[in-house]
């Protein structure tokens, strides 16, 4: 039997834990499948003590867990290390990976689509071998987690080079808004797939596994880290940006049309009586926009990225995605001395169904948040990228040291 | 309500617009008594409808479910056999060749078309003379009457109107399923190449007028089920097409299950639906800017939307024209961080969205009597256990490994040439 791995809370009911921290590991040049699989086992075996509350260094005395949870990823490059017993899976193929950015900063992240690196990126840290997704229900348990995983590889640092097999490359933390807001102030995540659809959606079946029947079970990660130009949306005025995004600002009610001025009109009736926010009970059937034959609406955000509402889920032209998003926040030297933004974690049973919704024209190709295609447009630039990557995610075997041995050990 | 000519492509004169509205209605009038309600009509009514388009990719979508998107795109390319059991989402296309300046054989441009077979049908029975202006204005060149009708057929006026509509099917476009052309002995692939060696109209026998009425009107019903708090809420793709034996193929498919859901999810919510004006299939997106040509955008020239106005276009041909030096497998298709060149049209259909534009009124509450409740699905159809799979793509696909292990005939050409 084999199942998706913990940290994705796709059932009825659970919400992700309010702490992310993503760190990709890269694995020395010189190492091979049998010392990746003994670094792996090493890895896996500290981070389950760690969901127990155990702290090699404090036997005995266990610390709160805070419900940490950790999923192994495969980049790419994991299935070139000397002597993988397994070929990169077709789901990991060039086509369904990420261009990388400039030498010398900035590219696009996608020809045809509307997202580019950020011009001070020129190296993306979500390409490593491997990448490790931990959640947990506080800051202080995905970031001793970090630092337990930092000890435990220092401490397999030897020969010459003083390198361990792997070494953190990159980490990228994030957190759950209790709002269910983002930072451009508008409701996000409102129109997720239905649990009821998420697992079909999520889980790689025969038909999805192609010639590599050892992924089925498991599924597949995207990663975007996107960067928000806060200083440009905030002088769009308010009616723009809900044109942008496609709902109201405050009610986060989805917009149905335009006024006799052009202003959006939310739908009617929502949220419903006794409630503020679209987010809240009784306001199910205004989480997904109805059928509108507004030009303007038709270009926001919200339809953008879901343009087959109505389409089954599971078929992959649905390119319906379960999207597990965490915030950031972090302070940089630059005015205004942060950067916000979003990690995209999008979980899918193809890399294809994200890389499509970002390249075709209708959905979010060539644009970078909504509206018109073109950078010169109101949200032409307000996203760019600090690091993007896909990830197989393999499943969970009864028996095995960890999900994807079968790739090296 | 009157239809205008799909695409508004045409001026047609009152007469043959009737007989395409004749024509239309007919197959309405077929459909209804099995799939009549009272969510779909043919009359939009009035000024509170909203025009949405209905979209899905045109790419055969059930050789890839069935193997993988290599296979779908080798079989689907694999010329008219490809297209003939393959090319079923409303979309068809044909490879137009040509020889470069070193005799060799390639590919030059990539026609799609989802043009109505039953247009070209009502034209050829009505209109010979129209019929072939039209064409004409497609091919560049005027074709031959025996071209259109058969070897036999020297002038169309000389026969009956039945008998032209007789000669263009068994020579155009099959039997399209259509009872009085299969009395007639018009076999289901049409004998005549100018269809094959272009992509004029379609010619699938699922790609028809009648199909797309069809899947439109059965899915213009409120499908529901039960909630756990005894209310209703839309039914799922699986228990609407589990509901007779049969269709469940259909739900794996592109076409079907978008058609059919946004219309079930249009009455759900108490709308009627009807086709907008003009009914047709139309070419919704082309996502020409993941093709590339000397690392930069595909000249404009070589993107030509046809047969439509703006936003109504029911054609499109990719490439170079027959007088640049150029050939397709110059351009670029860049998917990630892959690019290959471009040999084929599977490529360029997985690019290009289809669909109707439906005319949807206003929502008003559904009587509870009128919901559909459909029970419980016993769990997600499997697509790769569809018949298809072991009827249609796994035979086509062993014919075309076995034609691959085929040694080549002394001169004998290319695939695709022509």
């Amino acid at each position: 039997m084999s199942v998706l791995q913990d940290g994705i809370y796709h059932g009825p009911g659970r919400r992700p834990p309010g702490h992310l921290a993503l760190v990709f590991l890269r694995a020395d040049p010189e190492a091979d499948a049998a010392a990746v699989d003994d670094a792996l086992r090493e890895v896996t075996t500290l981070l389950r003590g760690l969901a127990d509350g155990v702290v090699p260094e404090l036997p005995g005395h266990p610390v709160p867990s805070a419900g940490l949870e950790f999923l192994l990823g495969f980049g790419p490059k994991a299935f070139d290390i000397a002597g993988a017993k397994l070929p990169c899976p077709a789901a990991l193929g060039p086509r369904l990976r990420f261009r990388s950015p400039r030498p010398t900063g900035g590219g696009p992240l996608l020809v045809g689509g509307g997202l580019s690196y950020a011009a001070d990126v020129t190296r993306n840290d979500a390409t490593e071998e491997f990448c490790l997704q931990l959640t947990a229900d506080t800051q202080l348990a995905v970031s001793r987690a970090v630092v337990e995983l930092w000890k435990l590889l220092r401490g397999a640092r030897t020969g010459d080079s003083r390198t361990a097999t792997l070494e953190i490359a990159g980490i990228h933390t994030g957190f759950q808004r209790d709002d269910r807001r983002s930072w451009i102030g508008f409701h996000d995540g409102v129109s997720n797939l239905e649990s009821a659809d998420r697992e079909r959606v999520i889980s790689i079946g025969a038909a999805d596994a192609g010639p590599d029947p050892w992924t089925i079970g498991g599924t597949c990660l995207v990663f975007a880290r996107l960067a928000v130009d806060l200083d440009q949306w905030h002088l769009l005025p308010r009616a723009q940006q809900e044109l942008l995004v496609g709902r109201d600002k405050l009610t986060g009610a989805p917009l149905t049309g335009r006024d006799a001025d052009g202003r959006p009109v939310p739908a009617a009736g929502c949220p419903v009586t006794g409630t503020t926010e679209v987010t809240q009970p009784g306001n199910e059937d205004f989480l997904e926009p109805g059928p509108t034959a507004d030009p303007v609406l038709l270009t926001s955000h919200v339809r953008r990225s879901n343009l087959t509402g109505t389409a089954d889920p599971d078929q992959s032209g649905s390119l319906r995605v379960f999207r597990q998003g965490y915030e950031f926040f972090e302070p940089v030297a630059a005015a205004p001395g942060f950067r916000a933004g979003l990690n995209f974690v999008g979980f899918q049973d193809s890399p294809e169904r994200v890389l499509r919704i970002l390249t075709q024209r209708g959905w979010l190709g060539g644009v970078n948040f909504g509206g018109q295609p073109g950078p010169d447009g109101p949200a032409g630039r307000l996203l760019t990228v600090r690091a993007a990557g896909t990830y197989l995610v393999p499943p969970v075997r009864d028996g095995a040291p960890y999900p994807g041995a079968e790739a090296f050990g | 309500m009157p239809f205008s000519a799909p695409g508004l492509a045409d001026d047609l004169t009152p007469d043959l617009l009737d007989h395409w509205n004749k024509e239309i209605d007919r197959q309405f009038r077929r459909l209804e008594p099995e799939l009549g309600s009272q969510y779909f009509t043919l009359e939009p009514d009035g000024p509170t409808v909203d025009r949405v388009a209905v979209t899905w990719f045109g790419n055969p979508a059930e050789p890839e479910f069935c193997f993988d998107a290599a296979t779908a795109c080798t079989l689907s390319d694999w010329g008219v056999r490809g297209r003939r059991a393959l090319h079923n989402e409303y979309c068809e296309y044909a490879v137009i060749s040509a020889t470069d300046t070193e005799g060799r054989i390639r590919p030059k441009r990539v026609q799609v078309t989802t043009e109505l077979p039953e247009y070209y049908l009502m034209l050829a029975e009505h209109a010979p003379a129209r019929l072939r202006e039209i064409l004409t204005g497609t091919l560049g060149t005027e074709p031959r009457w025996q071209e259109l009708y058969g070897p036999a057929v020297a002038d169309p006026q000389l026969l009956a109107p039945t008998q032209r509509r007789v000669a263009f099917a068994r020579h155009l476009t099959g039997h399209g399923q259509h009872t009085d052309l299969i009395d007639a002995d018009v076999p289901a692939e049409p004998a005549g190449s100018l269809n094959a060696v272009n992509a004029l109209f379609m010619a699938h026998p699922i790609n028809g007028l009648d199909d797309l009425i069809y899947i439109v009107m059965f899915g213009a019903k409120p499908y529901a089920r039960r909630n756990s708090a005894g209310g209703f809420e839309p039914a799922g793709r699986d228990q609407i097409f589990r509901q007779q034996p049969g269709l469940e193929a259909l739900s794996c498919r592109h076409a079907d299950p978008a058609a059919a859901l946004a219309a079930a999810d249009a009455a759900f919510h108490g709308r009627t639906v009807s086709f907008a004006d003009p009914l047709g299939m139309y070419i919704q997106q082309f996502t020409s800017e993941v093709f590339l040509f000397e690392g930069g955008p595909v000249p404009d020239p070589w993107i030509r939307l046809g047969r439509g106005q703006q936003g109504l276009t029911q054609r499109l041909e990719f490439g170079p024209a027959d007088d640049d030096p150029h050939f397709l497998d110059e351009i670029t298709v860049v998917e990630g961080d892959a690019e290959e060149p471009l040999t084929g049209g599977y490529e360029v259909v997985r690019q290009v969205q289809v669909g109707p534009i439906v005319a949807l009124g206003a929502p008003r509450p559904v009587p509870p009597r009128d919901f559909v409740v459909l029970a419980d699905s016993p769990g997600p159809v499997r697509c790769r256990d569809a018949r298809v799979c072991t009827d249609t793509v796994g035979p086509l696909k062993e014919a075309f490994e076995a034609e691959a292990l085929r040694p080549a005939a002394p001169g004998s050409r290319p695939r695709g040439g022509r």
